[in-house]
């Protein structure tokens, strides 16, 4: 693996994608400041936390469908005739496009956070549901670029997107069935349970398995122009 | 120095509607190779093969000694490649780009990219998508230029290019290769490009090669005899006749293998040449596709 060429191309990605990621980090941190004024509001939170996850989905399917515009684009053929291997062009789009979003996601996610912990009027209680929801988003986006670099295709890819983000509120109101974590969100102290572990742990192991399944296909491929 | 920059031997690929058939191709070091071939023949098939871009399902594929597709990144270090569906970045500058290659190739020559910048009227803090498509490729060639590869792979460099940008391209591109010496392989559909710039010629249709040599010996073998036949007279067994037309009095032959001695041999038994055509690469370029397309041998 060419790592100076690997870090080269994730460097790259993140100088053509300056604005948006800066703009994306202005807009939530505005919204944030918004919501932590506004003395535990409920509509001023769940409005906050719509334009939140709006940025994050955005940003991330953005970010993530590069590969998708690198060919529409014709970029391609320019990328992959330096010099690297398309194992190596896979794991600078999967790990720069991952590094972009995770910037803006674990800031937003402390940011939240520390919203909940130390503005006054939000109950404790919420933290394992956002952190749930959360890392949620980040494998809805870790999907999203499964497809995007294997099947390099606009329509799979806008196609997973959609269906991602309306699964969220689907998911969402599955989560806060369970009486241990829909129960305990009013709570004034933060009640971590089993169940949110365990889908915390589902959560990261179908990223992990997302990224390897990536990394297979690829490795397999025979025509990439 | 190896005495070849690339190596093909038996190359196939396989796709639904399309099949690269076993493909011998030899590029002498230092030579410049013209593939010609109309569209959809496998020119571009062969050239992403060469890059390492598409994986040959058969043969073995050799480029400046590296093995090709495991040892792909290697030799493109050494590779300056520019392809006519190739873009740059629309949103950021040729000096952005130029910086980005020169992080990359340690043989980037910054003295050279900025002699080209002059020599192809190009502006470094110009943004790529504010440029028209011929000052595009200009800024592709520079980038594949500049990096000072051994190879240097065009396909297709001048499709899509209007005819003066397509002359600039060319006149700038062959003031380049004439400053030094390059092994250059350039495919085109068009003959008149490949006629100026190359010193090697591969005609390639249907996925095969069909004829390779020098462009002097392409020039020198292929003419066309317009001839006059007596009356009850047949028309002699002449060398490499690739196409007989015109009428059964007056035929015009077009041979591959012609010489001086096919116009004595004609006049020894009666028949008067009227005349012997020199043929331009594009006639050379289709008879020798019908030819072979009418299963003639060449």
């Amino acid at each position: 693996m060419n790592i100076a060429m690997v870090k080269r191309l994730i460097w790259k990605d993140w100088y053509l994608n300056r604005a948006a990621i800066l703009f994306s980090l202005i807009g939530g941190m505005v919204t944030l400041a918004l919501v932590a004024s506004s003395h535990g509001s409920n509509i001023v939170m769940i409005l906050g936390l719509i334009v939140i996850v709006t940025i994050l989905i955005g940003m991330g399917s953005m970010v993530m469908a590069s590969a998708v515009t690198e060919r529409k684009q014709q970029t391609l053929p320019f990328v992959m005739s330096l010099p690297i291997s398309y194992v190596e062009y896979t794991t600078a789009k999967i790990v720069g496009s991952l590094l972009i979003f995770l910037v803006l996601w674990t800031v937003m996610l402390v940011d939240i956070l520390a919203t909940i912990l130390l503005a006054p009027g939000f109950p404790h209680g919420l933290i394992p549901f956002v952190v749930i929801m959360s890392v949620e988003i980040l494998m809805s986006t870790c999907l999203v670029t499964a497809v995007a670099v294997t099947t390099e295709s606009q329509g799979w890819t806008v196609g997973v997107a959609q269906v991602g983000a309306l699964s969220l509120n689907w998911i969402g109101w599955w989560i806060v069935r369970f009486p241990d974590i829909g129960g305990a969100m009013r709570s004034a102290t933060v009640r971590w349970s089993g169940t949110a572990t365990a889908l915390l742990s589902t959560e990261l192991a179908a990223i992990a398995l997302l990224l390897a399944i990536t990394f297979f296909i690829q490795a397999r491929k025979k025509d990439f122009i | 120095m190896i005495d070849f920059a690339v190596e093909f031997s038996g190359v196939t690929k396989r796709y639904k509607h399309f099949t690269l058939d076993c493909i011998d191709l030899k590029l002498p070091t230092g030579c410049i190779l013209g593939l010609v071939g109309a569209n959809g023949a496998g020119k571009s098939t062969t050239l992403r093969i060469l890059m390492g871009l598409v994986h040959q399902d058969a043969g073995t594929v050799e480029v400046l000694g590296h093995t090709m597709p495991d040892q792909q990144a290697l030799a493109k270090l050494e590779i300056g490649f520019l392809s006519e569906d190739m873009r740059l970045y629309g949103a950021p500058t040729l000096e952005w780009h130029m910086n980005f290659m020169r992080s990359i190739y340690p043989h980037w020559d910054g003295a050279y990219a900025n002699s080209l910048l002059g020599r192809f009227d190009l502006k470094a803090k110009q943004r790529i998508k504010g440029m028209s498509h011929g000052q595009r490729v200009k800024a592709a060639l520079l980038l594949a230029l500049a990096r000072r590869p051994q190879l240097l792979v065009l396909d297709e460099p001048t499709t899509g290019l209007d005819p003066i940008a397509r002359r600039e391209v060319l006149g700038e591109l062959m003031a380049v290769l004439a400053d030094e010496e390059r092994t250059v392989l350039f495919s085109s559909h068009n003959t008149l490009d490949v006629e100026q710039i190359s010193d090697q010629i591969t005609f390639i249709d249907r996925g095969r090669i069909v004829e390779s040599a020098d462009k002097e010996a392409f020039l020198d073998r292929w003419r066309r005899l317009r001839l006059v036949l007596p009356p009850n007279t047949r028309l002699p067994g002449l060398p490499g006749v690739v196409a007989i037309g015109g009428s059964s009095r007056l035929p015009v032959v077009t041979t591959n293998r012609f010489e001086p001695a096919v116009v004595s041999a004609c006049t020894e038994r009666g028949v008067a040449v009227q005349s012997v055509d020199v043929m331009t690469l594009e006639e050379i370029f289709i008879a020798s596709v019908e030819s072979r397309r009418e299963g003639g041998a060449l």
